[in-house]
């Protein structure tokens, strides 16, 4: 981990020398609207910075940029004027930008932060060990009350139910057979629903709207009856949101991929009308997939519209009876699902244990089937890049050794992973600076870092087109939508960067055009993980030169990767038990006691600055380890991270949730913000 | 709390200490992983029955303990060097082999449409426009600009991407409107949105039947519902093919079986389509929801087809036959097929819908849709509402391509006259009816066997799939270089449970008038024609 110093203001649009005096100029004069002020602001920016570091180039310089389309006259209406009032200190910055920063972001949804201290790069130090999973014990007066609390609520519910049935009948007729029809859902089987987790049901599913960005409105929620109804109160919310899986900040409203998206809308329409291969296919599918194994290092991709189907329908298509798949044993449910539906055999291996993969490994290889102790046709061990409930990152490098040695098939799900990890954002190969194409599958999903929806799967072409066939996807499943392509090809433009065209002519300098003509020669120009030639895109998208240049991009990954490690090792500081690689945007918290989970919920959402956080138990974790889970932005900005960090630590101590480490060893809130980089660097 | 924890140590450490060892053991056992997940992951989740499990397990571990020589028998002790002598040897095969000719072939025949789709899409490989009887528009919702304007709206309002699951902060306002808009289209009591289409079904069948639970399925169903039959794990009984005879005789037996076996009484659901995506045969509703209620089944009915495009506005069977739609306890639709938008959804009572709330695997687990393809899709709702003539277009566009097709002899049509999609088969000089009319066809009484899902005339189906795939394409490719694009029905070969016969599906859409479609159906009658002629 280095932290290096960002000369360039992130959000600000530069441009060379040479361009500067006359653009601004005309700009200037003949555009009196929001636009033309933005440029001239960010030409004062650039020319300030470059006086003040005449020695450093900013590498979000580029040539032959300029001020595009990106902002539209109402976007900088509400980049500026914030209509909400600021009470909750959520919609102004809490330091004002300067008549020098530039920000074509709405504070609301990306934060502005200039701030380059605040910034680290996403890598694997080379020779240091991958931490493990360490579980960390609570004392033993808070494991024994999790348990004791468990059977109350347990003993609880069925007290009950016993004595709901006996009195109040009607309340359980959905759960006894009735006219001959055995109960959908048998009181027995639904007990956990009904006794446990509707007691926190207002912790799940709070419906929201507008943009999951930093902020997050909520539509208020009430419950006269203990969670057995919800109301709406009518009133809003708004929250600053630790929640959402917007790892890099791309769930936007506004700025250079949604109005990408607009311009897709208007020449695609919705919807690409049925199947991948029936008539669904549009040239877009054919630019995204391109792009996608461009971005991943692969040969080819394969997108598909939803990242649960990517591995439901398309792991059936690698394997099937007479392989095995090995399988960490907390993979997501939509691996469960497809291997399932595979027919192959499972085994499972403890959670990122590689001793325990490894003698897993020895046994099925040289077992062979069961019963028949042939030899497997093939083994295929699937493990996910980032898990969701833990924050652990796969032990990649010894993954590929083994790998080696027991010639095993490699499938990382990278749902997680993809834009989050790796100093270009390329996800866990990237982290680890191990080439891609030394593993066999990466799937991903395009919900997480790239604000859109769906997945891809991608590897060598002749697997693909492969999957291309006999995935279920391509022939019954519907194909991915114009819109949800365009947000993914131009978020994933904007962190790659485009790579300039050799020799752009001086006239056409004010947008930047991006023709597909000369392809072929642009096409080999592609090495990974670089920028990726703007012939890759299709020709009427037109990205702003922040993102066509990278710059912004490489901002946003740097900022994520700030931001996960400060407040990881920060909530350690604090004394909490938190789980997870310290580079993860995940950051879970554990509160193992089931009540302090509601109670933990509240208060962090009934703060002067609201915080909404998902809180997750039994059964998505063990049922000791109920735990409170941040995902962590670029969008956040270091503030936003304090102020997390502030609620944390006082109700951390309300709720006597400080196990990590002793009192003694402990640092202050205000310390800890005031040393952000040094801890973040830790 | 810090004396009470003190004095309490040594005896809470002996506690976790001997569970630790206990853990330790049971880790060491073979296999112990696969239980310990089975259990944490065992398809109902609830404590109580963990606890149960857990018990049971414990007395598997000591019968296989006691056993210890039987169990061992498959299980052979290598020595370390042993086992390294082994996986040196082991050469796994490739992890996919390379396409055939055949399937490349059929890769490359996938049409590419540059820009918009719509009646009049650009195809890339040739440059010019085709007339479109291929792709999903049928009420030709794709087009229109009204919708178009309020997605840009919601986009410049929510972003695109939701950035979570719904549990998780993922469901938006307009997610609830569109679940209550298609409640209120349907007049069901709610539904629920799920962001695939395809996985919708496979999602909703496992979400209410379990192990133990039994399902009777038509023998043609698509291929979605066989993936959540077969993940369900429920016992299957299959009916043949859109005979609602033989579903009242597998349902006697079903019953027959129980009562032989005085089994407790579980949850049995009647699973079907309204119009099959198999090859466009339409269920008859009220006669199905009689059988139903008279059996005491519940019913999951898929109108991933017919919703949004049979009956007056649109709304499916249930309109099209003026059966109520709550009494269909899951009715399953796809919204990416019925409103030109993506995903799909469940609608039903409140107890069924929040019951997948919960345990809808892919709502549960995935990313909700973006909010503005959901609001396009209500837009849709609301075209389909207030413009019935689409409908009427549609059904005209349907009916004069019947009656085009209807007449010529070397195809036969198994599709329902209501039905937006037509499948084309090849009529066979020797038996020259499709399967399930063949009433030529010496056809033997006794019924099939419904524990099987081939049907009894399987033996006797005589169609060479790989050639009357070739004959088909040749067929596509005719009328694709005269201007019109059809496809053949894509399907999974080696994967699907019965293999379907080769078909040409034309997909009709009120986009083209009556006209356009009659000269397009027309160009379809001449490459069938010219085509097939030849064979002969
Ligand atoms: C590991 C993993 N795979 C797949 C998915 C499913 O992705 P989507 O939400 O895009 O359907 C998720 C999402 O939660 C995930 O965590």
């Amino acid at each position: 981990m280095s932290s290096t110093p960002q000369p360039s203001s992130p959000m600000a649009l530069s441009k060379p020398s040479f361009l500067r005096k006359r653009k601004s100029q005309s700009l200037a004069t003949t555009m009196p609207s929001a636009a033309s002020y933005l440029s001239a602001l960010s030409q004062a920016d650039a020319r300030a910075r470059s006086h003040h570091h005449p020695h450093v180039r900013s590498p979000s310089s580029t040539p032959a940029l300029s001020i595009s389309s990106s902002l539209t006259a109402s976007s900088d209406e509400t980049a500026f004027n914030e209509d909400d009032d600021n009470t909750d200190g959520l919609s102004l910055p809490a330091r004002p930008p300067t008549s020098e920063q530039v920000f074509s972001t709405v504070h609301t949804e990306f934060g502005h932060c200039a701030d380059g201290r605040y910034r680290l790069t996403s890598a694997h130090v080379a020779g240091t060990e991958v931490p493990a999973h360490v579980e960390h014990d609570p004392p033993y007066y808070i494991l024994f009350s999790t348990y004791i609390s468990y059977l109350i609520l347990i003993c609880l519910g069925h007290v009950r139910d016993f004595v709901g049935k006996r009195f109040y009948p009607s309340a359980y007729t959905h759960l006894i057979p009735k006219d001959g029809y055995a109960p959908l859902n048998s009181d027995f089987d639904s007990f956990y629903t009904r006794r446990l987790k509707t007691r926190l049901d207002e912790c799940f599913s709070q419906p929201t709207t507008g943009v999951a960005g930093r902020t997050i409105v909520l539509l208020d929620r009430a419950s006269p009856d203990y969670n057995h109804t919800q109301y709406f109160t009518g009133n809003r919310t708004r929250a600053l949101n630790i929640s959402s899986y917007n790892y890099l900040g791309f769930a936007q409203a506004r700025g250079g991929c949604a109005d990408a998206v607009e311009e897709s809308i208007k020449r695609y329409g919705i919807s690409t009308c049925g199947t991948r291969l029936a008539g669904g296919t549009s040239d877009l599918h054919s630019i995204g997939e391109a792009l996608v194994a461009k971005f991943v290092g692969m040969e080819d991709a394969l997108i598909s519209s939803m990242g649960f189907a990517t591995n439901s329908t398309f792991i059936p298509a690698l394997v099937g009876k007479g392989c095995l798949v090995i399988s960490d044993e907390l993979n997501h449910a939509s691996i469960r699902f497809g291997v399932r539906l595979s027919g192959a055999n499972v085994r499972m291996f403890k959670h990122n244990d590689m001793k325990s993969l490894e003698s897993l490994l020895r046994e099925v290889i040289s077992q062979g089937q069961p019963k028949t102790h042939r030899p497997w046709k093939k083994i295929l061990l699937i493990v996910e890049g980032l898990y969701s409930m833990e924050g652990t990152m796969v032990n990649l490098p010894a993954v590929m050794e083994l790998k080696k040695k027991y010639k095993f098939y490699l499938f990382v799900d990278e749902a997680h992973s993809i834009g989050a990890l790796g100093p270009n954002g390329r996800g866990v190969a990237d982290y680890f600076g191990i080439n891609p194409r030394s593993i066999d599958i990466l799937m991903g999903t395009f919900t997480k870092s790239f604000g859109a929806a769906g997945g891809y799967i991608a590897g060598n072409k002749q697997l693909i087109d492969r999957m291309r066939l006999h995935g279920h996807a391509g022939a019954y499943a519907e194909s991915m939508t114009p819109a949800v392509l365009t947000q993914v090809i131009a978020s994933m433009a904007s962190i790659m960067g485009l790579a300039l065209p050799p020799m752009l002519p001086s006239s056409s300098a004010t947008t930047l055009r991006l023709s597909s003509a000369n392809s072929t020669s642009m096409e080999e120009e592609y090495s990974h993980p670089g920028p990726v030639p703007p012939t890759a895109l299709p020709s009427w998208l037109t990205l702003p030169p922040a993102l066509a240049s990278g710059a912004e991009g490489s901002n946003r990954l740097r900022r994520l990767a700030f931001n996960s490690r400060y407040l990881h090792n920060g909530l350690d500081k604090l004394g909490f038990i938190t789980y997870g690689h310290p580079s993860s945007p995940i950051v879970p918290l554990l509160l193992f006691n089931p009540g302090k989970m509601n109670m933990f919920h509240r208060m962090m959402k009934d703060r002067q600055t609201p915080i909404v956080v998902v809180v997750v138990a039994y059964p998505a974790t063990p049922l000791v380890t109920s735990r409170v889970r941040f995902c962590v932005s670029a969008a956040h900005t270091k503030e936003d991270v304090d102020t997390v960090l502030r609620a944390c630590d006082e109700i951390g101590d309300i709720l006597d949730l400080k196990h990590g480490v002793k009192k003694s060893e402990r640092w202050g809130v205000d310390e800890i913000c005031e040393r952000a980089v040094e801890i973040a660097g830790m | 709390m810090n004396t009470t924890s003190t004095t309490l140590e040594p005896a809470l450490e002996f506690l976790a200490r001997t569970l630790t060892t206990a853990e330790a053991a049971f880790n060491k056992l073979p296999g112990s992983a696969v239980i310990q997940r089975y259990v944490k992951s065992s398809h109902q989740n609830d404590p109580g029955r963990t606890i149960l499990e857990l018990i049971l397990l414990i007395f598997a571990i000591r019968t296989l303990l006691q056993s210890r020589t039987r169990a061992d028998k498959n299980y052979i002790s290598f020595s370390d060097k042993e086992v390294d002598e082994l996986v040196d040897e082991w050469t796994p095969e490739p992890l996919g082999q390379a396409l055939s000719p055949q399937e490349q072939a059929d890769l490359a025949a996938v049409p590419v449409i540059s820009g918009p789709n719509g009646p009049r899409p650009k195809i890339a490989s040739t440059g010019k426009t085709a007339v479109n009887l291929a792709s999903f528009n049928f009420t030709g919702l794709s087009g229109s600009e009204e919708i178009k304007e309020r997605a840009v709206e919601i986009l410049r309002k929510y972003g695109l991407g939701s950035c979570g699951p719904p549990g998780f902060y993922g469901t938006l306002d307009v997610h609830m409107q569109l679940e209550r808009d298609i409640a209120d289209f349907l007049g069901t009591e709610a539904s629920i949105l799920y962001s695939q289409g395809f996985s919708t079904i496979s999602s909703v069948i496992p979400a209410f039947c379990k192990r133990g639970d039994i399902i009777v399925a038509d023998r043609g169903v698509n291929f979605a519902i066989q993936k959540g039959i077969q993940i369900s794990r429920s016992t299957v009984r299959w009916f043949d093919h859109n005979d609602l005879k033989s579903l009242e005789e597998v349902l006697e037996s079903v019953e027959k079986e129980r009562k032989k076996r005085r089994g407790p009484l579980t949850r049995r659901f009647i699973v079907t389509e309204g119009v099959f995506e198999k090859d466009g045969a339409m269920v008859d509703l009220p006669k199905l929801i009689d059988i139903k209620f008279k059996h005491k089944y519940r019913l999951v009915l898929d109108e991933s087809i017919s919703f949004g495009t049979v009956g007056r506005t649109g709304r499916g069977l249930t309109e099209l036959y003026n059966v109520p739609a709550s009494k269909v306890d899951m009715l399953v639709g796809s919204v990416a097929n019925g409103l030109n938008s993506c995903g799909g959804f469940c609608a039903g009572s409140q107890i069924v819908v929040n019951h997948q709330r919960i345990n809808g695997l892919s709502f549960v687990f995935s990313a909700s849709m973006p909010a503005l393809l959901s609001v396009a899709a209500s837009e849709g709702i609301n075209i389909l509402r207030n413009t019935p003539s689409i409908l009427a277009t549609l059904h005209e566009n349907i009916q004069v391509t019947h009656a085009i097709l209807d007449r010529v002899d070397c195809i036969s049509i198994p599709s329902h006259p209501a039905s937006p999609i037509i499948h084309i088969y090849i009529k066979n000089s020797k038996s020259s009816l499709h399967p399930s009319a063949a009433i030529t066809m010496p056809v033997s009484n006794k019924p099939s066997n419904p524990t099987s899902i081939l049907p009894k005339d399987a033996a006797s189906w005589d169609w060479d799939i790989p050639t009357e795939e070739k004959l088909l394409q040749d067929v596509v490719d005719e009328a694709l270089a005269q201007g019109v694009l059809v496809t053949k029905a894509r399907r999974l070969r080696g994967q699907e449970m019965v293999e379907a016969r080769p078909s040409i599906r034309l997909a009709l859409t009120s986009a083209l008038t009556k006209k356009e479609t009659e000269k397009a159906v027309n160009v379809v009658k001449h490459a069938l024609v010219k085509v097939l002629g030849k064979r002969r």
